[in-house]
């Protein structure tokens, strides 16, 4: 199935998209396209969780999304931003190295910069002063408990300032889009917390801000998203599992009217029982 | 008793510091009651240690320390511009044109140096030229080996982390391979300075117009003193030790997260 790109309110369009390493297909057929939440009264963002088993493919599918990997076939596109609309709307490109962000599993920074040189080196092709920059960057410090280990490196902070790090980063140099892979894993409670509220800093900051995350967390993907994509392995004809990653099974939030509850209700957990289900049947 | 002798021979067990010191203190003294009985008696096996100190004298007065200085300035000289040659073979070699060339290099190191000194004393007539170009020549190849392989253990993941932050190709270059590793390239010098060392006093007793501790080792062979021999040997072990942890210090003080 093809989805042709309809330039109107669409933020992220993923049009068939599939990887071959060599001989294997990781991931095929996959297309889905995002539109701008709109959310009453209030600045959102909108939230992309991608759940799914291991090995189906999530950190493939992400690294084509943040450009740093070239899909076989398919293509992505988000909003230029730099040309002006016109009467179809927001003029799309496809995605390159840089205009999606994107954390990995093992908050991968610079081993030679401190917290502090990491983040103006990631603002360095802002046009402020130099003056307006280290304000921006000792602000983002203070208002994510970054302060004290400012001038530490990598390997002198723990997993969580790490993490944050490197989500700073990324927000700084990046337009509009986050990626993060498994963002939730290997984190303490307190952690979690923090990671939560990093979300919603970043959804809530701007309209157009759009984070894509994967977790093995079902519930939390769906108290924190408002759109949740399930990754497995296609079924072929003879009803076999195929070992090739699609998306299986899309639950919009939105539409379900679940997203920005702010509680974990009956009808939450009811949406989970159904992902579950979803996820272990692929 | 019987317990703290039993965990001295159990693997992986910690013991006090107290303890480690002791087992270097008899490991000394081993060494010394050996060096003492091989010195006995009027046919050594091994010179005793007055016999030492005497050559270590003997070594001062044939000017010890302007050998000392001579090589030191000639492996100075010969490393400096290696390293130079080789950072900028193996800085390049991620270009898919200049990666052949790195390799090729690489693989050369299974050269003999007997072969190459014959083909560069042709073409370089005085000695210190020809000391510091076959040493220069070996050195690269070890070094382009090494730092090859320091390249090639850099995670894609530290790549992509650069790529994501909107680094050109180049940038990714400059900061990830080389600022990024600059700690490695010291300690790739100090991985390879043993051969550096081993290989700088061949070269100077091979050809001796330019003096050097290369030159007191072949001295030696005329006075058949062994007291003199060992002294020197202590000497030029001592000496490499010094650099090394004059290397290992300079790469921990200059870089804080180089904690390897
Ligand atoms: N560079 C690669 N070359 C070959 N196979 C790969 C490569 N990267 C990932 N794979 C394979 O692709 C599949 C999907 O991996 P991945 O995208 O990491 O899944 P997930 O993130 O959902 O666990 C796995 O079977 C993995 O072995
Ligand atoms: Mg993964």
């Amino acid at each position: 199935m093809t989805n042709a790109y309809q330039q109107t309110d669409t933020i992220l369009h993923v049009e068939n998209v599939s990887v071959v390493y060599g001989a294997k297909t990781i991931i095929e057929n996959i297309s889905f396209t995002e539109k701008n939440t709109v959310r009453p009264n209030a600045q959102q963002g909108q939230t992309i969780a991608f759940l799914g088993r291991s090995g189906r493919g999530k950190s493939t599918l992400f690294r084509v999304i943040t450009g740093l990997e070239k899909p076989t076939s398919g293509r992505i596109l988000i909003p230029d931003y730099n040309k002006p609309i016109n009467e179809t709307g927001q003029p799309a490109k496809p995605v390159a190295e840089g205009d999606v962000g994107f954390v990995n599993q093992r908050y991968t920074l610079f081993r030679h910069k401190t917290v502090y040189q990491a983040l103006m080196f990631a603002l360095r092709k802002s046009t402020d002063s130099e003056a307006e920059k280290q304000n921006k960057v000792l602000q983002y410090l203070a208002d994510w408990g970054l302060e004290k280990v400012k001038n530490q490196y990598p390997n002198e902070l723990s997993g969580g300032q790490r993490q944050r790090t490197a989500i700073l980063e990324q927000l700084l140099s990046s337009g509009y889009y986050m990626v993060l892979d498994e963002p939730f894993s290997g984190l303490d409670v307190g952690n979690i917390e923090s990671v939560k509220k990093a979300f919603h800093l970043i959804t809530s900051s701007h309209e157009l801000n759009t984070i894509v995350f994967s977790t093995h967390d079902i519930e939390l993907a769906v108290e924190l998203a408002d759109s949740i994509y399930v990754m497995g392995y296609a079924s072929s004809p003879n009803d076999d599992l195929k070992q090739v990653g699609t998306i299986v099974g899309h639950f919009d939030l939105k539409a379900m009217n679940l997203s920005w509850a702010g509680t974990f209700d009956a009808r939450h957990a009811e949406c989970a029982k159904a992902i579950k289900a979803a996820m272990l049947a692929s | 008793m019987l317990k703290q002798v039993k965990a001295f021979f159990r693997p992986f067990e910690r013991v006090s510091s107290r303890q480690r010191l002791a087992a270097v203190g008899l490991w000394v003294g081993i060494l010394l009651l050996w060096w003492v009985l091989s010195a006995l008696g009027t046919r050594h096996i091994f010179p005793s240690p007055a016999q030492v100190w005497q050559g270590l004298a003997n070594l001062f007065n044939e000017g010890l320390i302007v050998h000392i200085f001579s090589s030191l300035g000639l492996a100075t000289q010969a490393i400096a511009i290696s390293l130079l040659f080789s950072l900028l073979v193996v800085y390049l070699s991620p270009l898919p044109a200049l990666k052949p060339l790195a390799l090729f290099l690489s693989k050369c190191r299974y050269l003999p140096l007997t072969g190459i000194t014959f083909y560069l004393a042709i073409l370089v007539k005085d000695a210190r030229t020809m000391q510091v170009s076959v040493l220069t020549v070996f050195m690269s190849l070890y070094f382009i080996t090494s730092l090859l392989a320091v390249l090639k253990d850099i995670p894609t993941d530290e790549i992509d982390h650069a790529r994501s932050l909107k680094c050109s190709r180049w940038e990714v270059l400059w900061e990830v391979v080389i600022k990024g590793r600059l700690d490695y390239v010291i300690d790739v010098l100090r991985q390879n300075l043993a051969i550096v060392w081993m290989m700088l006093v061949t070269v100077e007793s091979i050809l001796v117009a330019a003096g050097g501790l290369g030159v007191l080792i072949k001295n030696s062979d005329k006075f058949m003193n062994h007291g003199r021999i060992v002294a020197l040997q202590l000497v030029i072990l001592l000496l490499g030790l010094l650099l090394d942890w004059g290397l290992q210090t300079l790469r921990k003080g200059l870089f804080r997260y180089s904690t390897f």
